[in-house]
Formats: structure tokens, C-alpha cells, sequence
């Protein structure tokens, strides 16, 4: 009997070290809680801009000044770039939707003049891809451990 | 040993030594004289979105206080010049748009229209008085004319055939000649 308990602690522990311990596994669950409600308000925030000064101020922070390098509109005071931030005001309250005004500046400027890349199309891809990539190496690297621990145990 | 290996290369590293230096040095002369002698590039067709498109409308009032649409002048070719007086290509390129327009306009197949691009109508005026061009020159009432034909810098120059379909975008400064080299090749490719 004395054996059998003996015998029984050591796998008991093997088990409880497979497994994690009760302190391990809770914070772990923490920090995917913590993860998912991040990805959460980052995806489905809605939130935008207040007032049409801000909209039109993030507006331009993702239109490039065309005659500056590296610089969005509203970062530049050159005279185009003066000139994009008036046409996105104007386009602002005359009821224009974000999308419309940036596919006003790329369809004059082409898809170069967007700082940030369009969501559909081929484009939409840079905005897909690092969330497949990231699924995909978690998913790898949770199976390497998994059979790493196997192999140890 | 090795020393006496290294005395035998050093005679054969100080032979080659110079020649890579000559070459380098050589080639950077060239180089920095192609750079200095070249004439800057003028009349370089560049894409444009617009192209093949219906000009967008530029509707204003010139500097001699006159409204302007550019609708108007369909039946003939236009050059829509975007300049600055601030600008030195601009500067370099103006004698040749007056040589142009001189010349089209007697033969009327071809107007040129100007659009000052961050520009003072006071400067603009002055800059007119004294390097001449006696064609449209929209000074006010045209923001936004330079976003709807996508500027990105000036000198820009667009031709609008006579339908009021963009068909060219010139980059770089004009010249007369080479203006009109473009139009025949236009006209020869037809509408």
C-alpha cells in the first residue's frame, strides 16, 4: 500500500507540473482575458473623432503631404499640404463620409497619397496578413510546447 | 614563416592598391561631371490618374479680373499650367510657354491657361509685367483646382485636347518645341 502511494506522489506531480499549478493556470487565464479584451476595444471602438476639426485633423494624418517626403498633411505646412487640409474640411461638412475623401485623394493622386493603406481590395491584405501570421505562429509555437512537454514527461 | 609570406604580398598589394583607388576616384569623376553637364529634365510625360479622364473643371477670375471656365475653350488644345513665381523652373520654363502661346494662338489650335499654385495675385501680377505671357491667369476663386488635377509640385503642366479630355502631364518645365512634339504625337494618336 505504502508502495503504492510511493509510487503514485511522483506521477501525481508529473501531472500537476503537465498540467501547471492552480496559481500558473489562473494567471495565464488572466492574461488571455487581458489579450482578448485589448484585441476587443481595439477592433470594435468606435469612438472616433468628436468634433469635425478632430475628424478632419486624423483625416489628414493619413494623407501624404505630395510635395514632402515622409510627412503627412498634417504634419506638413506646405502649400498643398495647407490646401489638402482646407479640401478635407470642405468635404467634411459638406457631408462627404471618411472613405468618400480618401478615395477622392487617391483617385487624383493615386493609392500612394494614402499614409494608411485601404482595408479592401489587395491593400486590404497588409491589414489581414499579420493577424494570420500571428494566429498562425501561436498556433505553431503552442504545439511545439506541447510536444516538448510531452517528450520531457 | 608567415612573415615571410606577408613580404611576398606586399610588393603584389601596393601594384593593385593604386589602380583601385585610380578606378574609384575615376569613376566618381565621372560621375559628379555627368551630374554637373546634364540639362535638367524638362518635358517628361508623367502618369497621372487623370489621364484619358475629362479635365476637372477650373472655373475662376483671371488676373485681368475676368471670369474663366475652362469649358469654354473646347474646339482647342489647352495647356493648364500650374506655376509659382517662387518657383525656378518655373522661371526657366516661362519664356517657352510664351513662345508657345505666341505661336498657337495665331494658328488657334492651342491656348495656354495658367494656374498660380500658392501664390500672391500681387506677385503674380508683377511676375506677369515682367517676363510677359498675355494668356488666362487664374489667381483667385481656384482652391482646390490643384488637388482635383492632383499637383504634386511645380512646374506641372496638363493638355486638354478638344473634347476636354486630359491627355498628357508634363513634368519638369516645358519647352516649346518640346511641347510640340507632344502634340503631335497626340494628334497623330488621335482621340
Amino acid at each position: 500500500m505504502t508502495d503504492v502511494v510511493a509510487a503514485s506522489k511522483p506521477a501525481a506531480r508529473r501531472d500537476r507540473r503537465r498540467r501547471g499549478s492552480r496559481p500558473a493556470r489562473a494567471s495565464w487565464l488572466a492574461m488571455a482575458l487581458v489579450l482578448l479584451v485589448a484585441l476587443g476595444i481595439g477592433t470594435f471602438d468606435t469612438g472616433g473623432p468628436s468634433s469635425p476639426e478632430d475628424r478632419a485633423q486624423a483625416l489628414a494624418s493619413t494623407i501624404r503631404c505630395p510635395t514632402c517626403r515622409s510627412q503627412s498633411a498634417a504634419d506638413s505646412d506646405s502649400p498643398a499640404s495647407r490646401e489638402i487640409r482646407g479640401e478635407i474640411r470642405a468635404r467634411i461638412d459638406a457631408g462627404q463620409s471618411d472613405g468618400e475623401i480618401r478615395r477622392y485623394f487617391s483617385s487624383r493622386y493615386g493609392e500612394a497619397i494614402l499614409l494608411t493603406p485601404s482595408s479592401s481590395g489587395i491593400a486590404g491584405a497588409v491589414w489581414v496578413l499579420p493577424v494570420v501570421a500571428l494566429v498562425l505562429g501561436g498556433a505553431g509555437l503552442g504545439a511545439a510546447f506541447w510536444r516538448w512537454r510531452r517528450w520531457a514527461s | 614563416m608567415e612573415g615571410m609570406l606577408d613580404d611576398l604580398d606586399r610588393p603584389a598589394r601596393r601594384r593593385v592598391a593604386p589602380w583601385v583607388a585610380g578606378g574609384i576616384g575615376l569613376v566618381l569623376v565621372l560621375f559628379v561631371g555627368v551630374l554637373a553637364t546634364r540639362e535638367p529634365a524638362q518635358n517628361r510625360l508623367t502618369d497621372s490618374n487623370l489621364l484619358g479622364d475629362v479635365a476637372p473643371p477650373i472655373v475662376g477670375t483671371t488676373l485681368d479680373e475676368d471670369r474663366f471656365d475652362l469649358d469654354r475653350l473646347r474646339g482647342r488644345w489647352v495647356l493648364v499650367n500650374f506655376f509659382a513665381t517662387w518657383c525656378a523652373p518655373c522661371r526657366k520654363e516661362h519664356p517657352e510657354l510664351v513662345s508657345f502661346s505666341r505661336r498657337h494662338e495665331q494658328a488657334g489650335d492651342a491656348v495656354v491657361v495658367s494656374v498660380a499654385y500658392g501664390d500672391e495675385a500681387d506677385d503674380v501680377r508683377a511676375y506677369f509685367d515682367d517676363n510677359g505671357g498675355d494668356w488666362p491667369v487664374l489667381v483667385g476663386d481656384v482652391d482646390g483646382v490643384s488637388l482635383d488635377y492632383g499637383v504634386a509640385g511645380v512646374p506641372e503642366s496638363y493638355l486638354v485636347d478638344p473634347a476636354g479630355f486630359v491627355r498628357a502631364k508634363v513634368t519638369g518645365g516645358v519647352t516649346s518645341s518640346g511641347l510640340d512634339g507632344i502634340l503631335a504625337e497626340l494628334r497623330g494618336a488621335g482621340p
